[in-house]
């Protein structure tokens, strides 16, 4: 967890006065099985930021890119292959049970090389291995590898905290809090698996619990029993406290001069 | 050098008791001194998480399985990955633990020493050799006891049971007694006194004494009230007191009682009550909150303790401090308590306890005899310059001092030393022991010290030791350190004071020194 890079980007849509600074902090090479996401700073307006936490490999090179472009192509091939499968084995199945003697596409099964594949491998599996086999892949298809988690304030008018779904199927969740229902917000820390940690929250009037602002980690997760461990995206201290400052700064008003 | 402390033990607030207090006091008054000290306790029920409290003293609330009486559930290794990550996260170098009947205070010193980190102990009760479950409680402080850099006991009666107990070698243990804030303690002020006169007799207490003058004895048919504030357990000797109070009455007509306290023998009292018909002259309060002890014990002469075991006894100082005389029964560290013209002592037996309060009731009354009146409008005072939680906070920083090598010169820092420089560098060298003042780190010489305790014990121990040992470098592997957070330090009032202080010196020095700021003192006093 040692490499949270700080990586701050401001892009002010051509409003004069806005200085842009990027900070990036060096990834140590080691320890990748604590690889930890980051915490990006955008300025979409003077009156609005946006600090976003990830869990996605903060590392923008050319090869890095390459390799995640593959992988979503490998991705998409292997889920399509899939279907076609599942496609042939219900063909198969019908063909059998009903003695008739055309289904669709059945010109792609008689003639093309794909076709023909996908036929001998749905003759050789039976049901009961190619449906648990093929929801496993499909899960893992759609699975969304990293968690992203944002907070968008947006001063006078409220924050809203959006957390990545955990698949591609599924939209955001996103919650938006008026500034008049904020009490407050603090950092404090919490006990949290075998661990204490730090976490960033906001007191919302009328509301019994506070509401956790980048809450994967701080809030039932099962993030050991997945196959990456760094599922925990709660940022570390040095960068909630540059969110807090910043959303407190944000958030009101600054004092009439 | 401030250190960083962790105060642990199964008994903290928002539970009352003595151990209680003396950790959050001697918490508070270390926080003082520029330490910065945490404290860890299981969680109670609505109180979880991570705490502060006055003065920035932060808590920590593990979350644990409790059973018995507050104590939790000893599972020997699951508290160890949290315990190493608010160790690092706090940077602790001192783990000191409290009581020994809490289970969380053994295994953190025990992995604490696993992580090399130094130890101290405080016991704070005293027990028995004979029976099953004292030697079952012995061998575990002897386990314990076998790898701790030093021990604080609360009486040296303590400490020889401790020392008998652990098989420990004496000079490691110091004795350090509890204290009271005198000011919680104070006698009935005049002012006061016609309050509690006039109004409030609710619930049917007796009204005040008046507040003794100086030499003048109470009269013969002048009523005297005896108090007793007791958890109503066999080891408080509530036996005893059942067995005396009819006797007492008997021989006194102008004895009341006035009983606090709740426990399994309260059936007992009330039976006796009913049997003699004594209603009228013995009142039953109940539980009483620590707050309100001192309301009660304003309303008496002379306070009863018939207690069969006791290792330091902190309700007899806070009674002294209520300028009441003391008629307390011979056991454990309860005569190194009070000086003994505070006290009546008695044997732990019926006859003796009910001479013994004979004795205090004609000491009240003039009949000094060999002793001479007593003068309870003092004491006060004379506990207050006795007792106070700065001054063992003070000797508490010295174990310290002693077991982390680091120069006890400096524990003068704050300009309020105890000592004058002469005395101080008298003191220096006092209660170092003759070998290494810490115990070595090494595994295989913290295995031989275990392997000493009992043919099978041994074995069994060394074996816990090796399992945590892994157990840690597994943790080091699996949650490194670079991973955890580092906590933010409360920040320390010390640094504004440094900040007057050479603003008053005109800057010429940063350094609070002990000895220059009570040569500045001086010159004031001479100009």
């Amino acid at each position: 967890m040692s490499g949270w890079a700080l990586a701050v980007e401001s892009r002010s849509l051509g409003i004069s006065g806005f200085v842009s600074r990027v900070r990036q902090r060096p990834l140590p090479e080691r320890d990748n099985l604590h690889v930890s996401g980051m915490l990006t700073v955008k300025h979409p307006t003077p009156t609005t930021v946006r600090y976003t936490v990830s869990t996605r490999s903060p590392t923008r090179t050319f090869a890095a890119e390459l390799t995640r472009l593959c992988l979503g192509a490998l991705r998409f091939t292997i889920g399509l292959f899939l279907l076609l499968v599942l496609f042939a084995k219900a063909r198969v199945t019908l063909v059998e049970s009903n003695r008739s003697q055309t289904w669709y596409l059945d010109e792609l099964f008689a003639k093309g090389a794909l076709g023909h594949v996908a036929t001998q491998v749905a003759e050789h599996l039976a049901w009961r291995w190619l449906i648990p086999s093929s929801a496993v892949i499909l899960w893992a298809i759609f699975r969304r590898g990293y968690t992203e988690e944002s907070l968008l304030v947006i001063r006078g008018l409220g924050v809203q905290t959006s957390t990545s779904s955990p698949t591609y199927l599924s939209t955001s969740s996103t919650r938006f809090i008026p500034t008049n229902v904020i009490q407050d917000i603090f950092i404090h820390e919490a006990f949290k698996g075998f661990e204490v940690k730090f976490y960033l929250a906001i007191v919302v009037e009328g509301e019994e619990d506070v509401v956790v602002v980048f809450p994967v980690s701080s809030v039932g997760s099962d993030s050991i029993a997945c196959a990456d461990r760094p599922q925990n995206i709660l940022p570390k201290r040095e960068a909630l406290e540059e969110v807090w400052r910043g959303t407190k700064a944000c958030l009101y008003e600054p004092k009439a001069t | 050098m401030p250190h960083n402390i962790a105060m642990i033990s199964d008994f903290f607030y928002p539970q009352p008791g003595g151990v209680e207090s003396h950790i959050y006091q001697l918490s508070s008054k270390l926080i003082d001194r520029g330490h910065k000290v945490i404290i860890i306790t299981h969680a109670y029920e609505g109180r979880t998480g991570v705490r502060y409290l006055t003065n920035g003293l932060k808590v920590y609330h593990v979350p644990f399985f409790v059973i018995y009486r507050e104590t939790t559930f000893p599972t020997v290794f699951s508290f160890f990955p949290i315990f190493r990550n608010i160790v690092i996260r706090e940077n602790i170098q001192i783990v000191h633990g409290h009581a020994s009947l809490s289970s969380l205070c053994h295994e953190a010193i025990l992995h604490a020493r696993t992580m090399g980190l130094r130890t101290v102990f405080t016991d704070h009760s005293l027990f028995g050799f004979a029976d099953a479950a004292s030697i079952l409680t012995n061998k575990l402080l002897k386990f314990i006891l076998s790898d701790v850099d030093h021990v604080i006991c609360v009486s040296h009666t303590c400490k020889e049971n401790t020392v008998l107990r652990a098989s420990l070698d004496p000079l490691m243990v110091s004795v350090i007694p509890n204290a009271v804030v005198a000011s919680n303690f104070r006698p009935l002020h005049p002012s006061e006194y016609a309050v509690a006169t006039t109004s409030n007799n609710s619930h049917s207490l007796p009204p005040p004494p008046p507040p003794p003058t100086s030499a003048q004895p109470l009269g013969p048919n002048d009523p005297i009230t005896i108090v007793v504030i007791s958890r109503l357990f066999y080891n408080k000797g509530t036996d005893l007191l059942i067995a005396s109070i009819p006797r007492i009455l008997a021989t006194h007509p102008n004895v009341r009682f006035i009983i606090a306290g709740s426990g399994p023998k309260a059936i007992d009292l009330e039976q006796m009550l009913d049997r003699h018909i004594l209603h009228d002259r013995v009142t039953l309060l109940g539980p009483v909150r620590h707050e309100e002890v001192r309301d009660v014990m304003v309303r008496g002469h002379i306070y009863l303790h018939p207690s069969l075991t006791e290792a330091f006894g902190t309700v007899l100082v806070e009674a002294a401090s209520c300028n009441l005389l003391i008629v307390c029964t011979r056991v454990g560290g309860i005569p190194e308590v009070l000086p003994g013209h505070m006290t009546v002592f008695a044997k732990p037996e019926e006859d003796d306890l009910v001479r013994a309060t004979s004795e205090a009731v004609g000491l009240l009354m003039g009949r000094g005899g060999p002793k001479g009146g007593v003068r309870r409008e003092r004491f006060h005072e004379q506990v207050r310059m006795m007792y106070s939680w700065s001054d063992i906070a003070r000797r508490t920083e010295r174990v310290y001092d002693l077991i982390t090598g680091s120069d006890s010169s400096e524990s003068s820092r704050d300009g309020r030393g105890y000592y004058d420089p002469q005395e101080e560098a008298m003191w220096r060298h006092y209660g170092q022991p003759s070998r290494p003042a810490s115990q070595n780190f090494a595994l295989i010489d913290r295995l031989k010290r275990y392997y000493g305790c009992g043919i099978w014990a041994g074995k069994l121990f060394v074996l816990c030791v090796v399992v945590d040992y892994l157990l840690f470098v597994f943790l080091e592997l699996w949650f490194p350190r670079s991973g955890i957070d580092i906590c933010r330090d409360w920040p320390k009032k010390g640094k504004v004071a440094e900040m007057d202080g050479a603003g008053d010196d005109g800057g010429s020095s940063l350094k609070r020194d002990g000895t220059i700021r009570r040569t500045s003192v001086v010159e004031d006093d001479g100009g």
